[in-house]
């Protein structure tokens, strides 16, 4: 199973690696942007036209996720070509949209795009309805290499979005040597100059991996081995924060930073001499997809917003937006080259894994962990 | 019997609004602080007393500790400033008093999250203040002040400080300032007056200021989460995180309920602290 | 006569820039090329022009007015009424109630939101606008509440008593002696609740429905993914109204009085 993922995993980074600085489409201050997305979205638009047949759609489409998922062009684009108003709402954390969810029973929203470890709940508890792949007609679109997740090991329920794969950036000249792997980010040298994400799971599971462990072990003795360990990274953080993370590295407040794909993006797009690390211990990954609420109101709509954002001229307007790695093969030929080959995990780095959820015991585990980590590093 | 029946009416909609959305989410509260949680989502009505349990691991009780005193160092700090600006505020002359209101409430109208930002902009490594000292050669390298102690109080006292004014400035406003000159003419010196006569006479202003600014910097998690750099853990960041990534319902509940059994009891003792048994009604 | 000292002004003054700081910081910040923010990239009004398309944004912006001034005003009828009516009585109830009216401001914020999840739920309330007032016009009472109250426990009795001895009826004892005494506790009650009503982000995002986004939810959530010039822009942009409405209102004010 993590040789099949780690082939998995090096080859769609080789095959589609892309990014955008989350908006690429509202720097419209670059006229030829401009020209290509609108060029884009007219062809998208025709090509729906011949294809589809969807039935007669009305009403609105409650769309729930976070802020900045989809450029304007591609919502204005379904609205004008189905008619079908789009109302467009946020959440904050996976856990509260799964707590509307659980509290609407399904209804009020959709579709929703959330990641991967969520859905897999969601469908647990029986909030998510099937596709309705007559509707979807781009499904084949979809690369293979991002189905039969553990999330949906069928494919029946979702359609991925993107998928992200948190790396190091680091500025050379300030850190002073090269930053090959996780374990290198213990160097005493980045004393305080550390900024990481706050995602628990991530940030433990670096320091499993320079333990040779998994990121998805469920042995308490090795998570806790792992949480010492990482204790000793704590004089070297200077913060934690999930939010706009690259801005400390862009600003000088921090010389490395352990990144999530979309912010090695934007801060590439700022400081283009920043140096990437993909850590020769092994990835962790994670993949967005769409899923539609058991008792959607208007599922029609979101089955034919899903089938609207699978097309590959749409999809590499979407994957350039959000900047997150491509998960529609149709639509590499589509994202601009620059982009496409930035990001790609180099042959050297052949192990990756998928972020899964683990037993309740060693989740809590990871959580306190966390929390001592937290406090040690101030 | 009439006038009793004007009063009663007058009361109803506190009172109903009261029990409807204040009494029963707290009932809820307290019964989910007894129960398990459930698999993925949600409670299973198990009767537990673990949630409690867990609160007296070392891990939790320093949060609470933590809190608690980044509270009360930050509450001293906004009395400190806050005190003398809504006391002399109180003494300007009415267009500036007005004017001046209007100037603290201005800021309040741009969302706090903007303001945290401003003032990361500001202080951050290169940012304003860096680039005018290392401008004027005061210093020569970034300094290193947020995602600090210092930091995350400075940024509780910037939010919650105006209301400490407002309400000293509305205790001082009605006050009798015939009191004042009265004692003054008896003799005594300014500070006597001021100690005697005005301190006591703006105690229920200052003690509602406490209460808007002690209670919700034990909760304002994102504040330390910003300033602080996530590293600075307060109750407020535990429960959310036990709400959200922990998807710890009863727990997060448990943590909500004694939190608040401390801030009763922290009234309680400033009630009998400073005798102000004047605003009985207040609190 | 009293001497004028100067120090009362230095310090007003003083504290006064010190807590505009962030906000001009802000408003400069607002007209930076780079999107960025920790990088000057030059004059430019391109967020400006991105703020002007944003549709989800004026309608956000509407719906937080909208549930603002609604909630408000019933929490200004609420927490006033109710103020003074507990303010004629003694009664442990009273006590009791005054107490748990207030307590919104000590539950944490996020509990709160989530018990309102499950409480508006539990009712069959769909969420959204509706939801949103209730719960917003919770946390906002306690401000007049307390607001009120604390004015009330100063005010000079005899005036009211002399009304009634002179035999005006309750409400109009209540109308013309004792509410123009609050007026100024009132104001500062709405004031601090709109304030925090237009700033709710944590109990928002829980009780609010598909259909009705909020600024601040919106300035959260976009923070978080990092597009903080836009957002800067529209805080300039708001306070720029802000201030324009008060000058405005000052300047209809003089010229009534002129007349």
């Amino acid at each position: 199973m993590k040789k099949l993922l780690a082939t998995l995993l090096t080859t769609t980074l080789a095959v589609t690696m892309i990014t955008g600085c989350g908006n690429s489409a509202d720097n419209s201050t670059s006229p030829a942007t401009e020209t290509e997305t609108t060029q884009a979205a007219d062809t998208a638009e025709t090509t729906t036209e011949e294809t589809a047949q969807a039935p007669a759609l009305s009403g609105e489409l409650n769309l729930y996720t976070w802020d900045g998922m989809f450029p304007q062009e591609v919502l204005d684009g379904f609205e004008q070509q189905t008619g079908v108003k789009i109302n467009y709402s946020n959440f904050d954390y996976d856990e509260d949209m799964l707590a509307k969810l659980e509290e609407t029973e399904g209804g009020d929203y959709d579709l929703v795009i959330a990641d991967d470890y969520i859905i897999e709940l969601a469908i647990k508890e029986g909030l998510v309805q099937k596709l309705n792949k007559d509707q979807i007609t781009n499904f084949g679109n979809i690369n293979s290499l991002y189905q039969g997740q553990f999330y949906d090991t069928t494919d029946e329920y979702t359609v991925p979005y993107g998928a992200g794969i948190p790396l190091i950036v680091y500025d050379k000249d300030a850190v002073g040597f090269e930053i090959k792997s996780y374990a290198d980010l213990w160097n005493p040298a980045l004393e305080g100059n550390l900024a990481v994400i706050g995602n628990y799971r991530v940030i433990d599971g670096i320091a499993l991996k320079t333990l040779g462990e998994s990121f998805n072990t469920e042995d308490l003795d090795t998570i806790q081995k792992a949480g010492d360990k990482l204790m000793e990274l704590a004089p070297n953080i200077r913060l934690i924060s999930d939010s706009n993370t690259q801005d400390y590295i862009v600003s000088g407040e921090v010389t490395a930073a352990f990144l999530y794909t979309s912010q090695v993006n934007a801060a590439l797009d700022a400081n283009p001499d920043l140096s990437v690390c993909y850590p020769s211990e092994g990835l962790g990954f994670g993949i967005m997809a769409g899923f539609i609420p058991s008792q959607a109101p208007n599922a029609d709509a979101a089955n034919a917003f899903l089938n609207y954002i699978l097309q590959p001229e749409v999809s590499a307007q979407c994957t350039e937006y959000i900047g997150y790695y491509s998960t529609n093969k149709a639509a590499d030929e589509y994202i601009a080259p620059e982009k496409k080959d930035r990001l790609v995990v180099p042959d050297s780095v052949t192990e990756g894994e998928i972020i899964q959820n683990i037993s309740q015991e060693a989740e809590d585990l990871h959580a306190e962990i966390w929390k001592k980590f937290q406090t040690a590093c101030n | 019997m009439k006038r009793k029946k004007w009063i009663i009416a007058t009361m109803l909609p506190i009172y109903l609004f009261t029990i409807l959305f204040v009494i029963c989410p707290m009932i809820y509260m307290v019964v989910l602080s007894f129960m398990s949680r459930a698999e993925v989502w949600g409670v299973v009505s198990v009767f537990t007393l673990d949630n409690y349990r867990k609160i007296l691991e070392p891990l939790y009780l320093n949060t609470f500790r933590e809190s608690l005193q980044l509270a009360f160092t930050s509450t001293a700090v906004i009395i400190l400033i806050g005190y003398p600006f809504g006391y002399y505020m109180g003494q300007l002359n009415e267009k500036w008093k007005k004017r001046m209101m209007l100037l603290i409430m201005i800021p309040f109208w741009t969302s706090s999250l903007i303001r945290l930002y401003g003032w990361i902009i500001m202080f951050r490594s290169n940012g304003v203040l860096d680039m005018v000292l290392m401008g004027l050669g005061i210093t020569e390298k970034p300094l290193k002040l947020l995602y600090s102690y210092p930091a995350v109080a400075t940024g509780m006292v910037y939010a919650l400080l105006p209301f400490m004014i407002l309400s000293v400035y509305s205790s001082v406003e009605k006050m009798d300032w015939n009191l004042v000159e009265a004692a003054r003419d008896l003799g005594a010196s300014g500070m006597k007056a001021f100690w005697t006569v005005t301190f006591p006479l703006t105690l229920p202003g200052l003690f509602s200021g406490i209460i808007l600014t002690f209670i919700p910097s034990m909760g304002l998690f994102f504040i330390a989460d910003i300033l602080g750099g996530n590293k600075i853990v307060l109750v407020g960041s535990v429960i959310q995180e036990q709400l959200t990534k922990g998807r710890n319902l009863p727990f997060a509940a448990a943590l909500s309920v004694i939190l608040m059994v401390l801030t009763s009891l922290l009234i309680r003792l400033y009630r009998k602290l400073f005798h102000t048994k004047e605003i009985e009604g207040l609190v | 006569m009293k001497k004028k000292r100067k120090f009362p002004y230095i310090y007003i003054g003083l504290v006064t820039i010190l807590m505009y700081i962030p906000i001009i910081v802000t408003v400069v910040y607002s007209f930076n090329a780079s999107k960025i923010s920790s990088v000057w990239g030059g004059f430019s009004l391109t967020w400006y022009e991105a703020l002007w398309k944003d549709r989800e944004i004026k309608e956000a912006l509407w719906n937080s007015i909208v549930l603002a001034l609604s909630s408000c005003t019933l929490a200004v009828f609420i927490g006033t009424l109710g103020a003074v009516g507990m303010s004629k009585t003694t009664s442990k109830f009273n006590d009791l109630i005054s107490y748990l009216a207030t307590l919104p401001l000590m539950i944490p914020e996020i509990i709160l939101g989530m018990v309102f999840l499950a409480l508006f739920s539990a009712m069959g309330l769909p969420f959204g606008m509706p939801t949103l007032i209730l719960a917003h016009t919770t946390f906002c009472i306690p401000y007049l509440f307390i607001m009120v109250s604390a004015r009330l426990i100063g005010m000079d009795k005899s005036l009211e008593e002399a009304a009634r001895d002179l035999g005006a009826t309750q409400v109009r004892t209540f109308f013309d002696i004792i509410l123009p005494q609050l007026v100024p506790a009132i104001l500062s009650g709405v004031l601090l609740s709109f304030a925090m009503s237009f700033d709710d982000v944590v109990i928002s995002i829980f009780v609010t429905g598909p259909k009705v986004n909020l600024l601040p939810i919106k300035i959260y959530t976009k923070l978080k993914t990092g597009i903080t010039p836009e957002i800067n822009a529209l805080a300039t942009i708001m306070l720029a109204v802000t201030i324009l409405f008060v000058l405005l209102s000052r300047l209809i004010g003089r010229k009534s009085a002129n007349q």
